[in-house]
């Protein structure tokens, strides 16, 4: 079977890279490219620590470009408190050389899409929905050539962490994810709701770490320091891991369940703008536009994401 | 001594539910009124049902009032789908002899309150806060001389239930709760979070129908007709018994744990309009204002409320 043909964009961030590792590592997936995002810190941190994790899986062939630098209506709201100053705290990683190419990420996202044909190309959004959301506001006609958006996003039962209400993603840029979830296109959501029961506790990260390749080991570095701010406000023996998650439902969805529902994104509530607002109950009117995933089988995700990270340099 | 309390209700079959386990308590409980309020049905039905009640329970020199029958800023909403065009379908109970008490429900809450010492005084919420507010906006004065507010208000980890993000009583009168919530009283919600752990078996209504008295057969054909609704959209073993988890909290504290925390309402937007949202996780600067109870244990809250109802005729 040919492999599936994704585009990544994201804010790397730790669990974001892990994230990138685990897609580069699968023969199942072909990585057309790397859209950076600001997000978890700003752009040009994004792009430089992008370039690092490509260096580090061996795969500097990965045409990389940079998006969109601050969200479409808000200021930047970024995250250092819990990824560190560079974003990629934890592994010493060497100074990247790889080029980032000229093109504006968004104008990559929206020529990849016309060349290629309708529905052989996805997108898995890992940050900020802005590049996309920009994307179909350039280019509409891309809408109807996108396979897929497998996007980090959304929050129902377990409330949001950035505030009481929101998800880091939407509340980043809620206008660009309330438009992206207006458009009509296919989405998968991998909310907090599942992100959260993939736990790294220190049997699954000394299991990286004993796997003894540069990307595994600093896989498990990465975690060990991101993990910290989590375990310390939840009081839980180990902290959530969100993007490798979406990788991972392209990879093995049938450890994943979930319903097809309406999800709307808060923009006026000052308490609550950025919520994803998910009709699970079906107690409105609202057309479903969403398959949002509830549960995980996390054994089965960390075995995946092992035996594949074992793969790389 | 006997809590002094004014309950503030429309009833509802889980209500009523609550308000037998007061009258089945009265070392503590001294139920000084009830103040019906609009909310699962019109004023003059919930008026009509807390009359039936209380001759249902022989309690007939408890007075009821009527409150306000609309919310203060907002169309009324009602839940007939839930709870039947009477709001109290189940039981054939006669047509009540009694009548209310002339008073305005606001002027019999101030007047109560002025009338006691200082700190003698608490307002059991069973429903929309309306006439609280009310009460609190016209005297100012009893704010420091209530002694504490309980109140079935709320969610957080459960979202929603008559829309996706807000609970019934906030919903329907959201510039209530918020006058409330923001008036710095010693208060305690009773969150769907912990009313839907508290779900009511086929087993658990068969001990009620089993008492061999008057009022615990009723309580079981209320809350047969009242579940169905729940059962349809859940699919769960029973429906969630959200009214005495107030007096349940009330009398035995210690079979509930929760956090002093801050919730604040959603009176700003219409996607979310009437959200409490909760700071559980302690990520913003607002100030706790509530003790907000997220967990319980069912087995001792059916117990409690079968023995507290056992003691009626």
């Amino acid at each position: 079977m040919l492999p599936q043909k994704i585009i990544i964009d994201t804010d790397p961030g730790q669990d974001d890279a892990v994230a990138l590792l685990l897609a580069l590592a699968s023969p199942e997936l072909s990585v057309e490219g790397v859209v950076t995002v600001a997000g978890n810190v700003p752009l040009d941190r994004t792009t430089y620590n992008a370039r690092q994790v490509l260096e580090l899986a061996g795969r500097t062939d990965v045409p990389l470009h940079a998006g969109a630098a601050r969200p479409m209506r808000r200021d930047l709201v970024t995250a250092e408190h819990v990824h560190g100053p560079t974003g990629l705290d934890g592994p010493s990683l060497p100074v990247p050389t790889m080029p980032v190419r000229d093109k504006h990420g968004v104008d990559f996202l929206i020529e990849s899409f016309r060349a290629a044909t309708p529905g052989e190309l996805s997108l898995v959004t890992l940050g900020p929905l802005t590049n996309i959301a920009m994307a179909l506001v350039k280019a509409p006609d891309i809408a109807a050539r996108i396979g897929r958006i497998v996007m980090i996003a959304g929050t129902r039962l377990e409330g949001g962490n950035i505030t009481p209400a929101a998800a880091f993603n939407e509340y980043v840029d809620p206008e660009a994810a309330d438009l992206v979830l207006r458009s009509g296109l296919p989405i998968t959501m991998v909310p907090m709701d599942v992100t959260h029961r993939c736990l790294s506790t220190k049997a699954r990260l000394d299991a990286l770490r004993a796997l003894g390749n540069r990307a595994a080991v600093a896989a498990a570095e990465m975690l060990s320091f991101s993990e910290a701010f989590d375990m310390q406000k939840y009081g839980w023996e180990a902290a959530p891991l969100h993007d490798p998650c979406a990788i991972a439902f392209l990879l093995r969805p049938d450890i994943f369940t979930g319903r097809k529902v309406h999800v709307g994104i808060e923009l006026k509530g000052e308490l609550t703008y950025g919520m994803s607002v998910v009709d699970w109950w079906r107690v409105t009117d609202r057309v479903p536009n969403v398959d949002f995933l509830h549960d995980i089988d996390a054994h089965a995700f960390y075995a995946l994401l092992t035996q594949r990270l074992a793969r790389l340099p | 001594m006997a809590e002094r309390v004014i309950i503030l209700t429309d009833p509802g079959q889980d209500q009523a539910a609550a308000i037998l386990m007061m009258l089945g308590a009265p070392e503590v409980f001294e139920v000084l009124g009830l103040v019906a309020t609009a909310g699962n049905i019109d004023l003059a039905h919930t008026l009509r049902n807390c009359l039936k009640l209380l001759e249902l329970t022989g309690c007939t020199d408890i007075p009821v009032f009527a409150g306000c029958p609309r919310p203060i800023r907002r169309p009324l909403v009602m839940a007939e789908h839930v709870h039947g065009p009477t709001g109290l379908d189940g039981p054939d109970l006669p047509e009540p002899w009694m009548s209310a008490d002339p008073r305005h429900g606001v002027r019999f809450i101030i007047e109560t309150i002025l009338a006691n010492p200082p700190d003698t005084i608490t307002i059991v919420s069973l429903s929309p806060l309306t006439n609280l507010a009310m009460a609190l906006i016209e005297a100012p004065e009893i704010t420091g001389r209530i002694r504490r507010v309980v109140a079935m208000a709320g969610a957080y980890f459960e979202v929603g239930n008559i829309t996706p993000t807000a609970e019934f009583n906030v919903y329907v009168d959201p510039e209530a709760a918020d006058i409330v919530l923001r008036a710095g009283l010693d208060l305690t919600l009773l969150p769907l979070d912990v009313t839907h752990k508290m779900l009511s078996t086929p087993q658990r209504l068969g001990a009620f129908a089993a008492l061999g008295n008057r009022c615990g057969p009723a309580l079981a054909e209320m809350l047969r007709f009242s579940e169905a609704f729940d059962l349809r959209k859940y699919g769960w073993e029973g429906a969630p018994l959200h009214g005495p988890c107030v007096p349940a909290y009330m009398m035995a504290p210690d079979i509930f744990s929760g956090r002093r925390i801050n919730v604040s309402v959603e009176t700003g937007s219409e996607l979310t309009l009437g959200m409490t949202a909760a700071d559980w996780w302690g990520i913003t600067e607002r100030p706790k204002n509530v003790f907000y109870v997220r967990d319980g244990d069912p087995v001792a809250y059916y117990h409690l409320l079968t023995h507290c109802v056992g003691r009626l005729p």
